[in-house]
């Protein structure tokens, strides 16, 4: 609609004189007000943003730092259940898509202080190993039948009132004298993930939580095991239910490595005011106002929307690069898209299955946590831009573990220049 | 560690309701080269320059991956990398309390060895802008295929043949030249050859070449095709080798990196 009077503009301009060239230079500068209406827009929106606060990954001080008795925040390794009792099971540990048990990823430990029932709250998020699910699964988050999806990155949310039959009601003391009321349920031997309900039919004492890990273990090394096992297995298995004191020892091999997560609020941008460019840049700062050509360069050079929010991803990033985690638990806030594609709508979310409210943006998980687990860089090697996290915004109670939702952006492979 | 019991808020501090007061020491203001160095990739292509499996930008233009961090470039090409800035152009907004004055910062990067890159960025500080622009700069950074005039003897000097860009209505075409001769050209594309480690040409341009941006995106198109131009050396049939993702799979065992710069270092000879 103003592109076409402006147009008609440009039209009556045959031979600049003098005046007409100040005019030019308005209009000029006013064809600069459209196209730079879209970026303050956006720098607008920014400056009310709600504070966030970054998880960072570091060694677990202790070997008990991590245990669910301290309530950590952990990524890798095996999860720390917080009820202990009423673990998930069934399709709820498995790869919708490829059937393969899914793998810990991480749990961040985010308590509600306005509600009783909520004084311990835990979010845990589990994914598939393969890169072909996660390619599989991207299609099954733009679902909106979310009751029939079948999705390979999963997330569960526990919460238990401050009295409850698993922890005291008093604070951890924060050393290894520390001990749940009681031992949980026994896990798989392989993952250490999952519930163990399933026994090796020879010794009867291994467990494990499917049919794969359990021929997993077979083959590497339960195998010449099994036959002592079987001979001792008339003394209560010990190794399963070791009060909780001892991290567990899982045989699998291709866990992530273990780390604690620690929290940050994210600093303020540190504007490092320009001390002297003015007078270094006087000589380039011309006075001519924008013209067509400067703006055909800025859409080459500037980029199109994709790289434009990379790039004001990256910038946000640069301010604490180590940073794999951003919690920020509220319905205004707005995760920090690496991409531009690939983002939901409000109609795109799901509701709550148990209670039906709507889900808010909790946390999100950034790449960076993959150059910390070390992962390969193949053509099949996970990789992803981000996963946004969304909870139930009333965090809506009952026993054990409810099913969350969980949106994962992988990164475009589009060429830089066009 | 700081553990709040009570009645309100949960035992450990965790995250939601107050985070901050870490024992890391995160709260101080580290000064900016602390913070460069600590460089954590995003993208699988950073994790690998990290881990020191690619060890020039060829290999990465080569497959045509795209470059998403700049850090990949200033890992790779390093210090040999040097930027200028071309032009800051205020450009102002009208708002209700009066005007509104951002920067827009155009920047050149190059090593002077067969690499550059221009970017531009507006923000409201002059310093902000300029950085910004370096960012992208070296994110747009492109190979300049050198040769020469006549006898094929020390390092190739000159373009390899006659090549023309064209932007808006300027069209630049560069020719080459003998030894000696030096950049012939203009102010604006000049400072970009040298950038590009182009010796000697000589150049002709045509349309509105007042127009800046135009000139030097022409200039710049121009260069990005002097790898386009098939001349007798490609002729030979391409053999095609796995891209950097593929080759460090356990199953294929160690890659040949003469396999892959084969084809870029014949052209150049």
């Amino acid at each position: 609609m103003e592109i076409a009077s402006v147009e008609k503009l440009k039209g009556l301009q045959i031979t600049p004189l003098e005046d007409e060239e100040e005019e030019e230079e308005q209009k000029a500068q006013e064809i600069a007000v459209d196209e730079d209406d879209d970026n303050d827009y956006d720098e607008d929106e920014e400056d009310e943003e709600e504070p966030v606060i970054l998880g960072f990954v570091e060694k677990p001080d202790h070997s008990w730092s991590l245990l669910r008795q301290q309530f950590p925040s952990k990524a890798g390794g095996v999860p720390a259940w917080l009820d202990p009792d009423n673990l998930p099971s069934g399709r709820s540990c498995v790869c919708d898509l490829c059937g393969e048990p899914l793998q810990f990823l991480l749990q961040v430990y985010a308590p509600l202080v306005e509600k009783e029932s909520s004084f311990h709250r835990t979010v845990f998020v589990f994914m598939c190993l393969s890169m072909n699910c996660l390619l599989r699964d991207q299609h099954e988050q733009w679902k909106r039948h979310h009751e029939k999806s079948s999705r390979s990155v999963k997330v569960y949310r526990c919460q238990l009132p401050r009295v409850n039959a698993f922890y005291s009601s008093e604070p951890p003391k924060g050393n290894k004298s520390d001990k749940p009321l009681a031992p949980g349920a026994p896990l798989c031997n392989w993952c250490g993930t999952w519930k163990g309900d399933k026994f090796c039919s020879n010794c009867k004492s291994a467990r494990y939580c499917s049919q794969k890990h359990q021929a997993m273990h077979w083959g590497a090394g339960h195998k010449p095991q099994c036959q002592q096992l079987s001979l001792s297995s008339q003394l209560p298995d010990s190794n399963t239910c070791n009060g909780g004191t001892a991290a567990i020892k899982v045989a699998s091999k291709s866990l992530w490595p273990e780390y604690e997560i620690k929290n940050e609020h994210e600093s303020e941008s540190e504007t490092e005011m320009s001390e002297d460019d003015a007078q270094t840049n006087n000589s380039l700062v011309s006075k001519s106002g924008m013209d067509d050509s400067m703006k055909s360069l800025l859409d080459s050079f500037e980029g199109d929307c994709d790289r434009k929010s990379w790039a004001s991803f990256q910038e946000r990033i640069a301010k604490a690069p180590e940073q794999i985690l951003r919690y920020c638990r509220s319905t205004k806030a707005k995760p920090l898209w690496p991409m531009s594609s690939g983002r939901p709508s409000k109609a795109d979310l799901p509701k709550c299955h148990y209670c039906g409210s709507p889900l808010c943006f909790e946390f999100q998980i950034l790449p960076q946590l993959l150059y910390y687990f070390g992962v390969k860089n193949d053509m099949n090697s996970l990789d992803w831009a981000s996963i946004v996290v969304y909870t139930c915004e009333a965090s809506c109670e009952g026993v054990g573990y409810k099913e969350e939702f969980a949106w994962v952006q992988l990164s475009s492979a589009s060429p830089n220049l066009p | 560690m700081a553990e709040r019991g009570g009645e309100r808020g949960a035992f450990r501090r965790g995250f939601g309701g107050g985070g901050g007061r870490s024992d890391r020491g995160r709260g101080r203001r580290r000064g900016r080269k602390e913070e460069e160095e600590k460089w954590v990739p995003v993208t699988k292509l950073g994790r690998l320059v990290k881990a020191g499996k690619i060890t020039s930008l060829e290999q990465i233009y080569l497959h045509s991956l795209p470059i998403k961090e700049h850090q990949i470039v200033d890992l790779l090409v390093g210090p040999s990398l040097k930027d200028e800035v071309m032009k800051i152009t205020p450009v102002q907004k009208q708002t209700r309390a009066g005007q509104r004055t951002r920067f827009k910062a155009f920047v050149v990067v190059g090593d002077g060895n067969g690499h550059v890159g221009l970017g531009v960025k507006c923000s409201k500080e002059v310093a902000t802008a300029i950085r910004g622009a370096i960012i992208l700069a070296k994110l747009s950074i492109i190979p300049v295929r050198r040769g020469y005039w006549g006898n094929k003897i020390g390092k190739p000097h000159t373009v390899p043949c006659k090549v023309t860009g064209k932007c808006g209505s300027v069209t630049v075409r560069m020719v080459p030249a003998p030894r000696g001769a030096g950049i012939v050209a203009a102010r604006v594309p000049k400072k970009v050859l040298q950038f590009a480690g182009i010796e000697d040409v000589f150049t002709s341009s045509r349309g509105s070449t007042k127009t800046l941006g135009n000139f030097v995106k022409a200039t710049f198109d121009c260069l990005l095709k002097t790898y386009g131009f098939l001349t007798p050396d490609f002729w030979r049939e391409t053999r095609f080798s796995k891209s950097p993702f593929q080759e460090y799979w356990d199953l294929l065992g160690k890659p040949t990196k003469a396999l892959l710069l084969d084809d870029v270092e014949n052209a150049n000879a």
